[in-house]
């Protein structure tokens, strides 16, 4: 497993600045190796590199305008840009700036904090907030502001639907669900106007992320008790990201202009962004008409554009961290026997099976993804579910099912989805049928007819996929996998070897130990085949030859926006086309 | 006629499926996706490498499959009602129309669409649906023959011989309203083969791997830029039956109308 290494440099400032908080050397390590984890790249509000950085001949364009979406981004209006009060309100998340942000690791780093730091055992964190953090309308952007805005989320009466979130922090759980009068049991507190202190309900070694993360953007008190559900509207919102929302023509497009007030607003480049609601039927016509100067794209045009001499170098993948995987349900046979799954385990060849994708799929051997915190690349994970067809066919001796004979009708479950989902199942099907002799019925269902059969564990064998929501083992497992969830949860799978280690790698605040326990995890899950990953999500964009900026992670790949990574509008800038 | 041997046709790949196919409908061959035509495989390959021919073909035994089967239904759910109600009239006739009248008025593909999605994705249930829906058209034409027939002479001669009501319905009234009846189901032939497409078209139809037409098209249609082989095959294939089913229903009508003649 890699962490990423902070440089000595770092590690000295970081210290002088814990002992001036009144940290000791012992526990200045411990704060270190977590903060090594989870990510520690810089404690600069914007890295230096990011300004443009012009090779001979170019020069800046003299409009700074930059147009994107299609291809699935931005396809539907957004229902808000309230980030506070609903996650997935689709806006426009470059309009805020959080107390920390992602970096193009997928790292939480300091954003509007510019010092972060916790007690001994990270069950109290505390931000020291920058005193040039303003709101677009000038006036300051303090800790009194993220203590409301928090405190929103967790309130019942803003009926926040993802406040489970903030769960961690004391008390939270009794307010939202009204146990408490008021908020004032609630461990989040502005110490003073540049400081907020949060108290969790133990230690949370992954708390930054938590705080890094889209559901913690801060809300403007005055807007939103001026103008209510409308306070995101172009003509009321009051910001305080390195953008600012000009025009919101509903259905048609976005306008956003940079905001003069951002505490980094002399490092922001582009001055225009213009997001126009595309549906995803009309692919990357738009891009290829000129009408875009970046899209997403869907398994239809990828090919196209990508064999084509002139588009076929704007073409780049980029990160999107997800898993396709299996779910055989061990309550149902023949699934019930733990052999027929290892056979099931054995017979994916996810080599062939990812091809089908066009592109959009990457074979997968765990949860997590290459390049993200808790990826594991250990041959003995490998090889417990190694595509094998001769040890497929070798586990079901002695069952009923011996040489792939007496097989019950099998229905594999999955729901409605683009990016190339449906092929990949098919694919799954024709692998087991070729070395099981397995033969399965495919049933796609809608969106939400899915997802209530799929709580019930009513279905036999499962398609299914895991986007992740933030980058920390505790979402790819614990949200998805633990036993003793009470709702959600998507198997009836349970083991309690497995369920001990997210309890610990939770509660755990060194990240090395942590990491440690969500590979025994994995191994554990594995092992008993509670899940057959199958492939991991890859997706493509293309972008026109002027825009330059996009920032790149250390696998080398583009980093373009996303529900975890939001950092990309201000790294941009446009060259002169000539 | 060209419309019947083209049935004719269709009918017999349908049945010899198994043996006319190259290769089985579900091998994939993951070195060859998205082929287009070659020698090897005439009309290239889907998604998987499967070859699209052999898809085809298979594809033709579960329309016409779907066509005759669920008219069966259709014939066996709607003449027997239409029949009783044009046979007794009264009020029975007037609770029974209404009841037509009533199904009648939903949108009839909307209404498949509905029972689909109550009774799950699969080939039979799709015979049901489009039966449970489909009757009404004939009920009505049946009803509509019963009662002009059943003051026709002979059959008051019938029954003035003493002939009970299911002899008279099924010796003397039905056989002579046979004719609109074969019409209309030439006609519901293609008409049920479109809703099966249509359904599996927006992957409420058939579940792979087994293919279909519809389900082809709709899976092929968003790389029509990329990979046109993928849905032009079988559109053709959907176009070219429904055609050859009207000009057959056509044909049907004017042999057996007296009228037309």
């Amino acid at each position: 497993m890699r962490l990423p290494r902070i440089s000595d440099v770092q590690m000295d400032l970081l210290a002088a600045r814990l002992s001036a908080a009144g940290v000791g050397r012992r526990d200045f390590l411990r704060v270190a190796a977590g903060l090594a984890t989870l990510g520690a790249a810089g404690f600069n509000a914007r890295p230096v590199s990011a300004a443009p950085k012009l090779a001979a001949g170019e020069k800046l364009a003299r409009e700074q305008h930059f147009r994107y979406g299609g291809g699935g981004w931005w396809q539907n209006d957004p229902s808000s840009h309230d980030f506070n009060k609903d996650l997935y309100c689709n806006g426009v998340p470059a309009l805020w700036a959080g107390l920390m942000k992602f970096n193009a690791e997928f790292q939480p780093v300091p954003y509007v904090a510019e010092k972060v730091s916790s007690n001994a055992e990270g069950s109290v964190w505390t931000f020291n907030i920058r005193k040039d953090s303003k709101w677009s309308d000038g006036s300051p952007c303090s800790a009194r502001d993220f203590e409301w805005s928090w405190k929103r989320q967790m309130d019942p009466a803003s009926k926040n639907p993802y406040s489970s979130y903030f769960y961690d922090i004391k008390g939270a759980e009794a307010f939202n669900k009204s146990k408490v009068p008021d908020a004032s049991q609630v461990g989040v507190r502005a110490k003073d106007e540049w400081t907020l202190e949060v108290t969790l309900e133990g230690p949370r070694g992954y708390f930054p992320v938590l705080s890094a993360y889209l559901a913690a953007l801060p809300a403007h008190r005055a807007a939103v008790e001026k103008y209510g559900d409308k306070w995101t509207e172009a003509s009321n919102i009051v910001c305080n990201g390195a953008f600012v929302l000009e025009a919101w023509e509903h259905n048609k497009a976005m306008v956003l202009r940079k905001n003069k007030h951002f505490f980094g607003a002399k490092d922001v480049t582009l001055e225009k962004v213009t997001i126009p609601i595309v549906p995803v039927q009309s692919g990357a016509l738009p891009y290829e008409n000129n009408e875009l100067d970046m899209t997403s794209l869907q398994t239809g045009d990828l090919k196209r554009l990508r064999d084509d001499p002139r588009s076929g170098k704007q073409v780049f993948r980029y990160p999107f961290p997800g898993t396709w995987y299996l779910t055989p349900q061990v309550t149902k046979p023949p699934f019930d026997n733990v052999k027929v799954r290892r056979a099931v385990a054995h017979a994916i060849d996810r080599d062939n099976v990812v091809r089908v994708a066009d592109g959009f799929a990457v074979p997968a051997h765990a949860m997590i993804p290459p390049g993200f915190p808790g990826a594991i690349d250990d041959k003995k994970i490998r090889d417990i579910q190694r595509f094998d067809p001769k040890a497929a066919m070798a586990e079901l001796k002695g069952t009923p099912f011996e040489g792939g004979r007496n097989w019950p009708k099998i229905t594999l479950t999955m729901r409605e989805e683009g990016y190339g989902s449906k092929p990949l199942a098919e694919a799954v099907q024709s692998v087991l049928l070729e070395h099981l002799n397995m033969k399965t019925e495919l049933e796609v269902l809608e969106q939400r007819v899915f997802r209530a059969g799929l709580w019930k564990n009513d279905y036999q064998f499962v398609w299914i996929r895991w986007f992740m929501d933030y980058p920390d083992p505790h979402n790819e497992y614990f949200d998805t996998f633990y036993g003793k969830k009470t709702e959600g949860k998507r198997q009836a799978w349970v083991n309690d070897a497995f369920d001990k280690e997210l309890e610990t790698g939770r509660d755990t605040r060194d990240a090395k130990k942590r990491m440690a326990n969500y590979a025994k995890a994995e191994e554990i899950m594995q092992t008993d085949v509670g899940y057959i990953p199958v492939a991991w999500v890859a997706r493509w964009a293309a972008t026109k030859p002027h825009v330059r900026g996009l920032e790149k992670n250390k696998l080398g790949e583009n980093v373009v926006e996303g529900n975890i990574y939001f950092d990309m509008l201000p790294h941009l800038y446009i060259i002169d086309r000539a | 006629m060209a419309g019947g041997a083209v049935i004719i046709l269709l009918c017999l790949v349908a049945i010899f499926a198994d043996v006319l196919m190259p290769l089985p409908y579900t091998k994939p061959n993951f070195g060859r996706l998205n082929e287009a035509p070659t020698r090897a495989y005439p009309l290239g390959t889907d998604q998987l490498g499967r070859d699209m021919l052999s898809r085809m073909i298979y594809g033709a035994r579960v329309s016409m499959l779907v066509g005759l089967l669920s008219q069966v239904i259709i014939v066996a759910i709607g003449v027997p009602i239409g029949a009783v109600s044009g046979y007794l009239g009264g009020r029975a006739d007037l609770v029974i129309t209404r009841f037509i009248d009533v199904m009648y008025a939903f949108p009839r593909l909307l209404f498949v669409i509905l029972v689909m999605s109550m009774l799950g994705a699969g080939l039979f249930n799709i015979f049901i649906a489009i039966g449970l829906t489909g009757w009404v058209g004939i009920a009505r034409q049946t009803r509509a023959q019963v009662l002009a027939i059943k003051q026709k002479e002979y059959v008051e001669g019938a029954r003035a011989l003493g002939s009970r009501a299911g002899r008279l319905l099924f010796r003397h009234v039905l056989p002579n309203a046979l004719t609109p009846i074969v019409v209309a189901v030439t006609f519901g032939i293609p008409e049920a083969i479109f809703t099966e497409a249509a359904l599996s078209f927006i992957g409420v139809g058939i579940n792979p791997p087994i293919p279909s037409w519809g389900q082809m098209v709709g899976e092929g249609q968003q790389y029509i830029r990329s990979y046109w082989h993928l849905c032009v095959f079988p559109s053709i294939a959907i176009a070219v039956t429904m055609l050859a089913f009207t000009f057959f229903g056509d044909g049907v009508r004017d042999a057996l109308d007296p009228k037309m003649k």
